[in-house]
């Protein structure tokens, strides 16, 4: 099952995982794949350690969780290290460039991402630094199209937040293009 | 039961089931009179009842729709019914430890919905039909088998329970005081929202003879002298007034 | 009786559905017009869900004050005419026991979507457990059948739902969906289709609610408000609703029925799927979550040449016994692994005649398909 992607998001509680999660797995329906996704999470629904993982695949999925990472993407410090080693060698870790400091021991490809600086000093708001790292995602790793994260984000962001969403994930795309140069 | 409630009787029901004495049979007939008198139709009444000697007042005997259930879940059950089919007219007839005690929780939340249900809460102090346990509305110090040295609490006064719970009309009267009952039966029938009427019924089987009242006319005797009305009550020293029984409207 | 074709209430195409929100729909779509619930995890979802669907199709929602008052509001609007349902997890459905026993010797439609987590009592609230298997067939007190199903993905929370109504109308009997947290938060494509088949209870003025001459056979089921004078009680009664509390006969006739009805149609009700069993030396018999690793192992030791296949049990009571007692003379080995100690395996052993094991695990998380792979190696 070679064209099995297996993706987890991690951070914390209120850093918006479960939502990038679930417009990840979005886009991939979107685009005729099969796509499984579940979420874990503290009991407190703010700032406990929080993951979403999707899995991707062009045949129907058997088992739904995911087993080995192709991707991961650490949104915070405490996330990174609990789930660094679970990537595969041939995988790739996206983490938030000033919440984590990487390892650089690790044999697998690790991008920073600047997402919370972003989110915050060119998008004045600090909710959407998920979204931001959504686009580096797509860009880095063409996981789902951007066309399909667009369409996604259409039908599950309330409209009054739309265009903050869509300009945070066109400036994720532009940070991934830079750092994957 | 007089021939002219006759229509009122499912078919095929003989004789009441209820004891010698009982009250529950003057609470029957009073209710038949009530929707006799403002012409109900039976096809669109639907009884809903729990467990206890008063649940049994509408099943099997009236004949509209009856709904016999669990003990407590009178009130649960008829919410689900009413509000599928508003067009039916939902009377819920039960005991006092059904309604307040097994079904208390029911009840302060229908009550604080003021769904469009008519409640006769049936109130004989104790549990009739298991033997005669003290019950929430057992008076502090009257025996029961399970208090035979009197009831040491404080029963509840349901009237004030209902109408602090939001229901929207509110009454307590006596079989001994049956055209008052009627009345408030008619009222609470054409009042849309949650209607509690309290029906003092006297059970000289399980509480009269434990309580010194053996007779079924002691009972009544006894309701006769200690129920009056809030304007009979202003002006009784507090030791007097803690014998008697109020009755009357007090919602609205 | 016959069963009808309507056209789907949710626009046909491809979602990306949690197994609680596909669980709404597929009542929606079955005609559901009544929710009563209360809030618990894992199941809160299908609430939610429900309390806007059904403003949009017109239908009721209200949330009760407990659990108890849930399921008792459902079987006053099932018999008021409405297709009803409430959904909960392990502790609402302790609570929801007496009323389950008094739906089934009522005979009222209704569905009850148990999501499991881990228990006993509160345990663990967020995490996973399937240990509601055995009270969703004993948990009411008194001899008495209900139907209970196991979805293993969104798309049969959806279909299960669905077909969960559709049985229930047929037989009058409250029929449960016993789903657990990882399917019920688990997101998933789902299918909807243009059109579903349903099914609706039948009606026949003037005969009898709760009684037929027919063997197995489902006695009419009319609404209140329709002028035939119902007489509903969980008490005794004869096919007219009558009381009657000592009689011997009455009382054993009504409970040899209301068990009958179901055990003589178990072939039309329980659904089973065999993978690779034609050639096994050792099968898996598996339901729900747990299928899912199974069969992601099986195909794992298929590919090694290993002759093992896997019987899924979509249906969990009535049990499956023909399926299980045909698999128990063709392999050598059944392994049963579930998030609990044992509870079907129990009943497995009851009709293979093989050996049968049980795997077991209770730890609020799922059975990883690691754990299944070393406990296969011991074996």
């Amino acid at each position: 099952m070679s064209e099995m992607r297996q993706v987890r998001l991690s951070g914390f509680g209120g850093q918006g995982i479960v939502l990038a999660g679930l417009l990840l797995g979005q886009a991939g329906v979107m685009e005729g794949k099969y796509v499984t996704g579940s979420n874990s999470y503290g009991a407190q629904a703010r700032g406990s350690g929080c993951k979403s993982e999707i899995v991707f695949s062009d045949h129907p999925i058997h088992y739904p969780h995911l087993i080995i990472a192709d991707i991961l993407v650490a949104m915070s410090q405490g996330a990174y290290q609990t789930y660094d080693e679970e990537v595969k060698e041939s995988g790739i870790i996206l983490y938030d460039r000033g919440r984590v400091v990487p390892n650089m021991e690790l044999n697998v490809k690790q991008l920073g991402v600047s997402a919370t600086e972003i989110s915050l000093k060119k998008l004045k708001n600090k909710q959407v630094a998920n979204i931001v790292m959504l686009g580096a995602l797509v860009e880095t790793t063409g996981i789902v199209s951007p066309r399909a994260i667009r369409k996604a984000i259409a039908l599950h962001i309330p409209k009054r937040f739309q265009a903050l969403n869509l300009k945070a994930f066109h400036k994720g795309m532009e940070l991934g293009k830079q750092i994957n140069a | 039961m007089v021939r002219a409630m006759e229509k009122y009787i499912r078919t095929g029901v003989k004789a009441t089931p209820f004891c010698p004495g009982c009250g529950h049979g003057i609470l029957m007939n009073s209710i038949l009179r009530a929707l006799d008198e403002l012409n109900m139709d039976m096809k669109k009444m639907l009884f809903v009842s729990g467990i206890g000697c008063a649940a049994w007042i509408p099943s099997p005997h009236f004949n509209g729709d009856t709904l016999h259930t669990l003990h407590g879940r009178a009130l649960a059950f008829a919410t689900g019914a009413k509000l599928y089919n508003p067009d039916l007219c939902v009377m819920v007839i039960s005991g006092d430890g059904d309604l307040s005690s097994i079904g208390g929780n029911h009840l302060i939340h229908a009550a604080r919905r003021n769904l469009d249900l008519k409640v006769v809460c049936a109130n004989n102090m104790i549990y009739g039909m298991t033997g005669g346990q003290v019950a929430s509305t057992t008076p502090k110090g009257f025996k029961s088998s399970t208090t035979g040295e009197g009831n040491p609490h404080r029963p509840f006064d349901l009237c004030k329970l209902v109408a602090a719970a939001g229901a929207t009309y509110v009454a307590r009267y006596s079989v001994t005081q049956p055209l008052a009952l009627i009345q408030a039966l008619k009222k609470a029938i054409r009042h849309v929202g949650f209607s509690f009427i309290e029906v003092l019924s006297p059970c000289p089987t399980q509480f009269g003879r434990r309580n010194l009242m053996d007779r079924p006319e002691e009972m009544i005797q006894d309701l006769l002298r200690r129920c009056i009305s809030e304007e009979e009550a202003e002006g009784l020293a507090e030791k007097e007034l803690s014998e008697k029984i109020i009755t009357g409207e007090f919602e609205p | 009786m016959i069963s009808r074709w309507i056209k789907s209430p949710f626009p046909k195409g491809v979602y990306y559905f949690s197994g609680n929100e596909a669980a709404a729909e597929g009542a929606i779509a079955a005609g559901c017009r009544f929710y009563a619930g209360y809030p618990i995890t894992p199941s809160s979802e299908i609430m939610e869900r429900m309390a806007v669907r059904l403003k949009e199709v017109g239908g009721i929602f209200i949330q009760m004050e407990d659990e108890i008052a849930s399921i008792s509001a459902i079987i006053g609007a099932s018999w008021a005419g409405a297709k009803a349902m409430t959904a909960t997890s392990g502790p609402g459905f302790s609570l929801m026991q007496e009323s389950i026993g008094y739906a089934a010797f009522t005979e009222t439609p209704c569905v009850i979507i148990d999501v499991q987590r881990a228990g006993p009592c509160t345990g663990q609230a967020t995490r996973v457990g399937s240990g509601d298997i055995m009270q969703a067939k004993w948990g009411s007190h008194g001899d008495y059948q209900v139907i209970a199903l196991s979805p293993w993905s969104v798309q049969e929370m959806y279909d299960l739902t669905l077909r969960g109504f559709n049985l229930s109308e047929r037989y009058r009997v409250p029929t449960l969906v016993m789903s657990d947290e990882a399917i019920g938060h688990l997101r998933e494509n789902l299918s909807i289709h243009s059109k579903v088949e349903i099914w609706d209870r039948k009606k026949k003025r003037g005969r009898p609610p709760f009684g037929t001459e027919e063997e197995g056979g489902v006695p009419p089921m009319p609404a209140f408000g329709e002028g035939e004078r119902l007489l509903v009680t969980g008490s005794t009664h004869d096919a007219f609703g009558f009381r009657k509390t000592d009689d011997p006969e009455v009382h054993s006739r009504l409970v040899d029925r209301i068990n009958q009805k179901i055990l003589r149609n178990r072939t039309e009700i329980t659904e089973t799927e065999d993978y690779y069993l034609e050639d096994s030396e050792r099968a898996m018999i598996a339901y729900g979550f747990t299928a899912r690793t199974s069969l992601y192992v099986v195909h794992q030791l298929r590919k090694e040449g290993r002759k093992i296949g896997m019987l899924r049990l979509k249906t969990l009571w009535p049990f499956p016994e023909e399926a299980v007692t045909t698999l128990g003379k063709r392999v050598k080995k059944v392994i049963v692994p579930e998030m609990n100690l044992g509870q079907v395996a129990g009943e497995v052993k009851k009709f293979c005649a093989c050996e049968v094991i049980s795997l077991h695990q209770t730890n609020g998380e799922v059975i990883g398909p690691e754990t299944i792979m070393e406990m296969l190696k011991k074996i």
